[in-house]
C-alpha cells in the first residue's frame, strides 16, 4: 500500500509540474507592438484615415488630437499604410498615427488595423507639441497615461516646438528617435542648458502642486533634433504660455543651482577675445526676506571652475590680476543671463519657475499660505537681488 | 493543551508580530497618511504612533502574562464570564477573518493590475489560499519556521529596492518640518496607528511562547522593526514623489518603484521584484489571521481545529469578494483598523483592570 502511495505521489507531482508551470495569460513578445515613443499633436488626419473615412470606416469622434506611436522593432507596414515623411530605407522604427478625442479609444483603434496589439510597458518618451498644449491642459492630455497601468511613471516628458511627429522621426538609419531623445535628456550633466529630466512621476507632482513649471523643449529641423530652451506651463491652467531660450535657461540654472556642468563664454579686454569658463560646481542659495508685509529675495551664487579657453593673442599670462579680471567678466555674463530670465519671468510671462516660491514655502510657511494662491502675480512685483561670485581654481592643463 | 513541539522562541514570536504587521497596508500607507495630515510631517506621526502602539502592546502582554498558556479565547471567560467572553471571542474571530479577506483582496487587486494582468482573480486567490491552508495545518511551529525564512528576505530586499530610488529623492519635498505646527502630526496619528495593527497576535502567540517572560521584548522588537520599515517607506516616497504627486496615486509605494529604471544592472525595473517579495508578507499576514480565526473557533466551540480551517476558507473568500471596487476595499481596510483600535487598544486595558479588580489570573513578577 505504502509503495503504491509513494508511486502515486511521485506521479502526481510530475503531473503537477506539467500542468501548473507556465503563464496563464502570457503573450509572446513577437506578437506585440512594443511602443517606445508617444507623440501628441494637433489633430490632422492622415491620408489613410481620410480615405478610410471616405469609405465609411469612421466612428463617432471629434478630431482633437493626433497621436503618434513609435513601434520598435519595425514591422513591415501593410501596403495601404501611408508612407510617412522620412520613412527611408533601413529605419528601425515605425511611426503610426491616428486621430481622435480619447487617447485610450485611439489606442484600442489600433487593434482594428494591426495584427499585433500595442503594449505600453516600454514607453520611454512622451512628446507633446506645444501647439496642442495651448488648447488643452497637460492634465487632460496626460490623464490616460497617468492612469494606465502599463505605462510606467518613469517615462520622460518633452515638449516639441514643431510637431511631436517630427520630433519622433529620424533620417538616420538605425536610429530610434525615442531612445535618442532619452539619451540627450541624460546629457543634462554635461550642460546647464538642459533641464533635469522630468519623468511622469515628477510631472504629476508638479501639476498637482498648482505651481507653474518648465518642460524641456526639442526643436527639429531637417530630421535632426536639438534641445533648445524650455517651455513654460502656467500652474493654474497647465497650458503653455511661453518659452525660455537657451540663454534664459542657463540664467535659470544659476538661480536654481542646477548649473553644475557647462560653459560660460565671455569676451575679455583689451580686444574682446573669447574666454570660456568651465563650471565645476555651483552653490546657490535663495533667501527670502520678510519685512512686515513685504517679501523680497536675495540670491547668492558661488561657483568654482576652470579657465578652459583663452583666445588672447598674443597670449596674456595667467597672473592673479588677469584671472581676477576674468572672474568679474564671467560673473557679469552670468548676471546678464539671470537678468534676462528674471525679466522674462517677472515682466513678460508673469510666472515663477525658479524655485523662489519653494524657498518661501520652506522658510516661511505661514507667509507662503497667504501668497500661494496668486503667487505668479505676486512674484512679478517682488524685488530680487543677486550676488554672483566666481572662483577660477586653475586654468586646465595649460598654465598661460 | 499545548504540545511540547508547539513552543515558540522569542525571536519567532517577534517574527510573528512583524510578519503580521507588515502586509498590504504599506502599499497605500504614504497616501492615506498624507491625505489625513496634509503636510510632509507624517514621518513624525509614524514614530509617535509607534511608541503609542508599543504602550498598548505592553498592556496587552501584561494581561496575557496573568494567564500563562492560555489564549485570549480561553482567558476572557475567566475575567468576564461566559457570555461576554463568547461575544468578544466571536468579534475577534470576525476581525481576524476580515483582515485575512482584506489581505487576499488587496493581493488579488495589485497582482491583477501590475503582475498577472488577465489571470482571473479566483485562480490567483485559490492557489494562495490553499497553500496558506497547507501551511497552517502544520501548526504554529511550522508557521514560525517559515516566517523566520520570509522575514529577512523580504526586509532586506524591500529596503534595498526602496533605496534604489534615491536618485529621485529631493529633500525639499520633506520640508518644511512642522511648517503648519503640530496639528498635522496629530491628524496623521490616526492612519499611522492603523498601520500597526497586528500586535494583537500576541493574544495568541503568548500562549505558545517557551519563555513568556520575554513577551515584552518580543513585542517591542515586533513593533520597532515595522516602525523602521514604515519610516523608510514614508520618507522615500514623500521625498521622491512629493506630497502632491502621491495623493493621486492609488498605490504610491509601487509607483515609486515604477518611477525609475536602472540601466546597467541585471534588472532595470524593480516593481515586480518588490511585489513578489511583498506577496510573501501578504501571505504571512493572511495565514496568521486565518490560523488565529480557526484557533479561536476551535477554542470557543471546543472542537477540533482542522474542520474550522477548511470551513473558514470559503468564508474568507466570500468576504474578500464583497467590496465592489478599489474604494470599497480601502474603506473595508479602514473599518477593520478602527475596530482594532477599540478592540485591542482599549480592550486589553479594560480586561486587565477587570482582572485585577476581580483578582483573576495569576500574578507574576
Amino acid at each position: 500500500m505504502s509503495r503504491f502511495r509513494r508511486q502515486f505521489t511521485i506521479l502526481f507531482t510530475l503531473l503537477l509540474l506539467v500542468f501548473t508551470s507556465g503563464c496563464w495569460s502570457s503573450k509572446e513578445i513577437e506578437d506585440l507592438s512594443v511602443y517606445v515613443g508617444l507623440g501628441l499633436d494637433v489633430a490632422e488626419e492622415s491620408k489613410f484615415e481620410k480615405s478610410i473615412n471616405a469609405q465609411g470606416g469612421h466612428y463617432p469622434k471629434n478630431n482633437n488630437f493626433t497621436t503618434t506611436v513609435q513601434i520598435v522593432p519595425r514591422i513591415a507596414p501593410k501596403q495601404e499604410t501611408q508612407k510617412s515623411t522620412g520613412a527611408s530605407e533601413g529605419q528601425a522604427f515605425l511611426n503610426e498615427r491616428l486621430t481622435g478625442d480619447s487617447l485610450f479609444q485611439v489606442f484600442r483603434q489600433f487593434a482594428l488595423r494591426r495584427d499585433r496589439p500595442l503594449i505600453g510597458h516600454h514607453l520611454k518618451v512622451i512628446v507633446v507639441s506645444h501647439e496642442l498644449t495651448k488648447k488643452y491642459s497637460l492634465e487632460q492630455l496626460l490623464d490616460f497615461i497617468l492612469r494606465d497601468n502599463d505605462i510606467r511613471p518613469s517615462s520622460l516628458v518633452l515638449v516639441s516646438h514643431g510637431t511631436a511627429f517630427e520630433a519622433l522621426s529620424s533620417l538616420e538609419p538605425g536610429e530610434i528617435p525615442a531612445f535618442y531623445l532619452k539619451g540627450v535628456v541624460a546629457n543634462s550633466y554635461r550642460s546647464n542648458k538642459i533641464l533635469p529630466p522630468v519623468s511622469l512621476a515628477k510631472l504629476d507632482g508638479k501639476m498637482q502642486s498648482g505651481a507653474s513649471f518648465l518642460l524641456q523643449n526639442v526643436i527639429t529641423a531637417e530630421g535632426e533634433h536639438k534641445f533648445s530652451g524650455a517651455e513654460i506651463y502656467k500652474g493654474e491652467t497647465k497650458k503653455w504660455i511661453g518659452s525660455f531660450n537657451q540663454i534664459e535657461l542657463e540664467g535659470l540654472s544659476w538661480i536654481t543651482g542646477e548649473a553644475q556642468e557647462g560653459a560660460v563664454k565671455s569676451y575679455a579686454p583689451p580686444n574682446g577675445h573669447t574666454v570660456t569658463y568651465e563650471i565645476k560646481s555651483t552653490k546657490s542659495k535663495i533667501t527670502p526676506i520678510i519685512q512686515g508685509d513685504n517679501i523680497s529675495f536675495h540670491v547668492k551664487i558661488e561657483s568654482e571652475g576652470q579657465l578652459m579657453e583663452d583666445w588672447s593673442a598674443p597670449e596674456i599670462p595667467s597672473t592673479d590680476k588677469y584671472i581676477q579680471e576674468l572672474e568679474v567678466k564671467f560673473a557679469d555674463t552670468i548676471k546678464e543671463q539671470i537678468h534676462q530670465v528674471m525679466g522674462k519671468m517677472q515682466n513678460t510671462y508673469r510666472v515663477e519657475v525658479a524655485g523662489f516660491g519653494e524657498q518661501l514655502r520652506i522658510k516661511y510657511p505661514k507667509v507662503w499660505k497667504k501668497v500661494k494662491e496668486n503667487w505668479d502675480e505676486t512674484f512679478s512685483q517682488i524685488p530680487v537681488t543677486y550676488d554672483v561670485k566666481l572662483n577660477i581654481k586653475d586654468s586646465g592643463s595649460s598654465t598661460d | 493543551m499545548n504540545r511540547k513541539q508547539d513552543q515558540l522562541t522569542t525571536v519567532q514570536a517577534a517574527a510573528f508580530i512583524i510578519n503580521y504587521m507588515l502586509g498590504a497596508g504599506i502599499l497605500t500607507l504614504p497616501r492615506t497618511t498624507v491625505t489625513a495630515a496634509g503636510t510632509p510631517d507624517v514621518w513624525i506621526s509614524i514614530l509617535l504612533s509607534g511608541l503609542l502602539v508599543m504602550l498598548m502592546g505592553i498592556i496587552l502582554v501584561t494581561l496575557c502574562r496573568r494567564f500563562p498558556g492560555k489564549t485570549v479565547f480561553q482567558f476572557t471567560e475567566e475575567i468576564t464570564g461566559k457570555w461576554i467572553a463568547y461575544v468578544l471571542g466571536v468579534i475577534i474571530i470576525a476581525y481576524f477573518l476580515t483582515i485575512s479577506a482584506f489581505e487576499i483582496r488587496v493581493m488579488a487587486d495589485v497582482t491583477g493590475l501590475y503582475l498577472l494582468e488577465g489571470t482571473p482573480v479566483w485562480a490567483i486567490v485559490m492557489v494562495f489560499m490553499w497553500i496558506g491552508f497547507y501551511l497552517i495545518s502544520g501548526g504554529v511551529n511550522s508557521m514560525a519556521r517559515l516566517y523566520e525564512i520570509i522575514l529577512p528576505i523580504t526586509l532586506i530586499l524591500f529596503v534595498l529596492a526602496i533605496f534604489l530610488s534615491s536618485d529621485l529623492f529631493e529633500i525639499n519635498n520633506l520640508r518644511p518640518v512642522l511648517g503648519e505646527g503640530i496639528m498635522p502630526v496629530i491628524k496623521g496619528l490616526k492612519p499611522t496607528t492603523l498601520a500597526y495593527t497586528g500586535y494583537e497576535i500576541m493574544f495568541i502567540v503568548m500562549a505558545f511562547m517557551r519563555n513568556p517572560e520575554k513577551g515584552k521584548k518580543a513585542m517591542v522588537w515586533g513593533i520597532l522593526i515595522p516602525m523602521g520599515i514604515y519610516f523608510i517607506t514614508l520618507v522615500m516616497v514623500i521625498g521622491s514623489l512629493s506630497i502632491e504627486g502621491m495623493k493621486t496615486r492609488t498605490w504610491p509605494t509601487l509607483d515609486l518603484m515604477r518611477s525609475f529604471e536602472i540601466e546597467g544592472l541585471v534588472f532595470e525595473r524593480f516593481e515586480s521584484l518588490l511585489l513578489v517579495i511583498w506577496i510573501m508578507q501578504i501571505f504571512s499576514t493572511f495565514t496568521i489571521t486565518h490560523y488565529a480565526a480557526s484557533l479561536g473557533c476551535s477554542q470557543l466551540f471546543k472542537k477540533k481545529m482542522l474542520p474550522f480551517m477548511i470551513i473558514l476558507l470559503p468564508i474568507i473568500y466570500i468576504i474578500a469578494m464583497i467590496p465592489e471596487n478599489a474604494n470599497d476595499t480601502f474603506k473595508l481596510g479602514d473599518a477593520v483598523g478602527y475596530v482594532s483600535i477599540y478592540l485591542f487598544g482599549i480592550g486589553p486595558l479594560l480586561l486587565l483592570l477587570l482582572s485585577m479588580i476581580r483578582k483573576k489570573g495569576g500574578k507574576y513578577n
